[in-house]
């Protein structure tokens, strides 16, 4: 059993608190993503659950274990770091056979399941080369046998797809996605890159300033955010905020910004400062039950859909992604409406979400 | 560009402008001084070695030509054969006293710990005193009732009076523990820097993986220390076989030739002994001896460092 | 677990490392105390750890004018003419040799003027004993001249210094992103330009250090002074090694007090540069 669960962890550094009091629990096989931007406490987590930091209060279970005091090696974990830390003056084969070595195991066997491991994540042609000889995916794949070849219970990760290139990170994904899926065993993976953590996470665990902000389905995450923070850290282009004032009418409120008048059927509550989001696909370039008259500032097209720049007369432009075929130009006069069902609004003061 | 146009001034700049000016100028004058002072210091060396001259008897360009007399007669000379071996034999034994206390006290102040500023502090101090008052210093400490004996009888719990300066072999240990306690300043500097630049993460990767300290410090710490231990090595013994101002200060290379290195023979031979050409010969063979060792220092040095650039940072 | 012997640990640790700073403050420590002693006080037994009647004496009489004598069976040592003669001789030679030899770090660094190995054979000047360039300096710096003057010293010690220098600014100016020279040419810099405003200000500290270290090591140099000189130019280390053999009349208290003056500079000017010494030091092999 592999399952984690953290309680009431905190680390401290000096005068900062980078980890404050979060609570998880990670039941076994899961998929799990820590993501938020830099110093956010989520590679501090992952490395007390490593057992390289430990924590200033709090504790952590592994399985039925309370693993908190114990040390990295005690814990049978896997670990991949951002640097992949792959030890420049071995080979790759005394690389990946370290793991077994440190434990004494007897040298055929040893050959046998280094052979075997590389094999898996197609290194094996590999296992003469240093280090410093390997290709970006080459060293990624290397690290990760070395991981393997101990069939640890966790896989920990710590952005370790940060120093590859774009096409590479996508195939890495991929991979990554399939040997969880081949292993069933517990990941927990730390990035700051939020498609990252949309595409592999079965749960994505968002944390900003040490704690954590929410924890769900990546759809959920994304649809249904529970507070600004989160709303805009996902999604490209980010989600449109407009900020405003909500007004309570008979048939529910109304949301008033510069030139945004919103009637949102099912708001309660009185009036109060508050933040309109809805995310550009659910701007539509029409006429529907509310829209408003906006000017097309700039055009960029993706190749399957195309961003539009909008100006409404507020602060800031909104931006839409219509469909490739649209026809749009730059100066066109156009109607903008929004999918209503789609738009969250959040309490203009803390950024909590208004529900509704 | 400036319309200096048609001045001297322009005119120069304009000259010195071009790399292939630009880049030689400094070397010309370095690669002079060399020529001027070292290339022909050599060959008068080697000259010297060849002619049978004391300074008693002449200005060397009239002395007698010998050929190779002196050259044999330096072979010969057990007591330059004595002091050479004596040099090799200090360096033997300080340079690896050096390198593990240096390593030792370095790996203790690795961590940050209260008053590890203050320990570093101290410990390099010894380095940056003058060579020659080390060795006069000591020669005060190590006197028959002098202050050191007076600690070594409190540790002893009897009266211990070592005649340092005036037995063999004591003398011997005095002039290697003054390099000792100089020198191990650097490397305790040379190897605080090795450990700090340690990358972190292959040794994470290693405590994750269950490794002992030991097993981390000896299958991963150490072979990423090479190169630092390789400095460390030849700096040391390159000056280490150059060893002279302990024993003129400390013992006066007495007692006897106790701590006659070969550095102070030949400064005899030249100076008080006025044997002039006996000194260039039994130099020349000395640089010879010295040479062959340095030629593979400097092979070590640069292999290690082409294998760092290869090997990065992984 | 991580508990046990790990409490242990601390106290050895400073077991061991308050064992060595006994060790290193010993004799500096004695050395300083000495020189705050009057005769009767230097040879005692049981020593003494501090002295019952501390004094300048020993200050005032190196420093008064004068020069170094032995008569009587006693020794009078000075060291005004020494200590000026010390700073001449490091002052200008390391200044020289910082000069040259970072131009011509720079030069190697950029261009690869001398070749590629060319620091290394110039590594291999320092390898040789001052010892066997004395012999020979000697005869040759009277056919010319130069024996016991301040240039010849000079001109030997920026010799002797340059290897370290070369190799010291090669690591500082290694450092300089190449780029940064770049951008400035294509703004339009000429090359001695580019060095003023670029390479420089960057390199600034590394110079300090570099110049720090040789001279310190020019200002500890013995063999070639004692050597190359006479009566005209003398320095500190030689005035400390004057008279040395003699069995009686050792003039303890005014030696240590040279000893400790001689000292002090230096290690203010090592604490200086301690930090900084490891990037200079590191001979391209210490990795960042």
């Amino acid at each position: 059993m592999a399952s984690i669960r953290i309680e009431r962890l905190t680390k401290v550094f000096g005068a900062t608190r980078a980890v404050d009091g979060i609570d998880l629990a990670i039941p076994d096989g899961e998929f799990v993503v820590l993501v938020g931007p830099s110093g956010c406490g989520k590679t501090t987590t992952l490395n007390m659950i490593a057992g390289l930091d430990t924590p200033t209060s709090g504790d952590i279970w592994i399985g039925d274990a309370r693993v908190t005091d114990w040390e990295p090696g005690e814990r049978n974990l896997g670990m991949v770091f951002q640097s992949l830390a792959l030890f420049p003056h071995m080979t790759v084969f005394d690389n990946i056979a370290f793991p077994l070595r440190i434990k004494r195991a007897a040298p055929e066997a040893i050959a046998a399941r280094v052979r075997a491991v590389s094999d898996t994540v197609h290194v094996g042609h590999l296992l003469d080369k240093r280090p410093a000889t390997l290709s970006g995916g080459e060293a990624q794949r290397v690290a990760l046998a070395r991981t393997l070849i101990v069939q640890p219970s966790v896989f920990l990760m710590d952005e370790p797809l940060s120093s590859l290139d774009a096409k590479l990170r996508v195939e890495m994904r991929t991979e990554l996605k399939r040997l969880h899926a081949a292993l069933r065993s517990t990941f927990v993976y730390v990035t700051h890159d939020q498609a990252e953590a949309m595409t592999m996470a079965d749960r994505i665990v968002v944390m900003h300033q040490g704690r954590i902000q929410q924890v769900g389905r990546p759809l959920e995450v994304y649809s249904d955010p529970v507070n600004r923070f989160v709303a805009g850290f996902f999604g490209v282009p980010a989600m449109n905020f407009v900020e405003g004032e909500l007004r309570p009418e008979p048939e529910g409120a109304r949301f008033v910004a510069q030139a945004l008048r919103v009637t949102l059927p099912g708001y309660r509550g009185g009036s109060a400062p508050a933040v309109l989001g809805v995310r550009p696909e659910h701007v539509r370039l029409a006429d529907g039950r509310e829209s408003w008259p906006a000017t097309v500032s700039l055009v960029e097209p993706l190749g399957d859909e195309t961003l539009v720049f909008l100006d409404y007369g507020g602060p800031s432009s909104l931006v839409a992604k219509v469909d490739a075929e649209e026809k749009v130009a730059v100066g066109d006069r156009r109607s903008l409406t929004f999918r209503l069902d789609r738009v969250v609004l959040f309490d203009g003061k803390t950024g909590g979400r208004i529900p509704g | 560009m400036t319309t200096a146009g048609t001045t001297v001034a322009g005119g120069l700049r304009r000259w010195l402008e071009q790399e292939r000016v630009f880049r030689w100028l400094p070397f010309i004058p370095v690669q002079g001084l060399f020529a001027l002072l070292l290339l022909p210091n050599f060959l008068l060396l080697v000259y010297l070695s060849l002619l049978s001259w004391r300074i008693t008897r002449g200005t060397w360009w009239n002395a007698a030509f010998t050929g190779l007399d002196a050259f044999q007669r330096a072979v010969e000379d057990e007591r330059f054969l004595w002091a050479l071996a004596r040099t090799f034999g200090f360096a033997a034994a300080a340079v690896p006293l050096e390198l593990l206390l240096g390593f030792g006290l370095a790996l203790l102040c690795r961590q940050n710990f209260r008053g590890r500023r203050f320990y570093t502090t101290v410990f390099l101090l010894p380095m940056m005193i003058v060579p020659a008052v080390v060795g006069y210093d000591l020669s005060m400490l190590l006197i028959d009732q002098g202050p050191f004996n007076q600690v070594l009888s409190l540790l002893a719990g009897r009266t211990i009076t070592v005649r340092w300066l005036s037995e063999y072999t004591p003398a011997q240990l005095a002039v290697i523990g003054a390099d000792v306690w100089q020198w191990t300043a650097l490397t305790f500097l040379i190897f605080t820097s090795g450990l700090a630049g340690l990358p972190e993460d292959p040794i994470r990767a290693a405590r994750v993986m269950g490794a002992s300290r030991w097993q981390i410090f000896w299958h991963v710490e150490l072979p990423l220390l090479k190169p630092v231990i390789a400095i460390a090595v030849i700096l040391r013994s390159m000056e280490a076989l150059k060893i002279f101002d302990y024993p003129m200060l400390l013992t006066q290379a007495g007692p006897g030739n106790a701590t006659e290195t070969v550095a102070v023979y030949l400064w005899r031979v030249g100076w008080e002994f006025a044997r002039v050409s006996d000194a260039a010969a039994m130099s020349l063979v000395l640089l010879v001896a010295v040479a062959m060792y340095s030629l593979v220092a400097i092979r070590v040095l640069r292999r290690e460092r082409r294998r760092l650039a290869e090997e990065g940072v992984a | 677990m991580r508990h046990g012997r790990r409490a242990l640990f601390p106290l050895v640790r400073h077991a061991l490392l308050l064992a060595w700073t006994a060790v290193t403050l010993f004799p500096i420590y004695w050395m300083v105390m000495t020189s705050f002693k009057h005769a009767g006080e230097w040879v005692t037994w049981p020593p003494r750890w501090f002295p019952h009647e501390p004094t300048l004496v020993n200050y005032v009489k190196i420093l008064t004018p004068g020069t170094s004598t032995f008569e009587l069976g006693r020794q009078t040592l000075k060291i005004l003419k020494p200590i000026g003669d010390s700073l001449i001789v490091s002052g200008v030679g390391s200044l020289l040799a910082v000069a040259l030899g970072s131009a011509l770090a720079y030069s190697w660094a950029r261009f690869g003027t001398g070749g590629r190995n060319y620091p290394y054979n110039i590594l291999s000047i320092r390898m040789v004993p001052p010892i066997v360039i004395a012999v020979p300096f000697v005869v040759y710096f009277v056919t010319l001249r130069l024996l016991d003057t301040y240039t010849g010293l000079i001109l030997v010690y920026v010799a002797t210094c340059l290897p370290y220098v070369i190799w010291m600014m090669l690591a500082f100016v290694e450092e300089v992103p190449v780029e940064l020279e770049r951008a400035a040419r294509l703004m339009g810099a000429s090359r001695l330009r580019v060095l003023r405003s670029v390479v420089l200000p960057l390199t600034a500290s590394g110079l300090v250090v570099t110049f720090l270290f040789v001279f310190i090591l020019n200002w500890s140099e013995l063999l070639l002074a004692i050597t190359l000189t006479n009566t005209e130019v003398s320095t500190l280390p030689i005035t400390l090694n004057k008279f040395q053999s003699a069995n009686e009349g050792r003039d303890y208290g005014p030696q240590a007090a040279i000893g400790t003056l001689a000292t002090l500079p230096v290690v203010v000017m090592g604490f200086l540069i301690q930090k900084h010494l490891l990037r200079g030091f590191s001979f391209g092999l210490l990795r960042k």
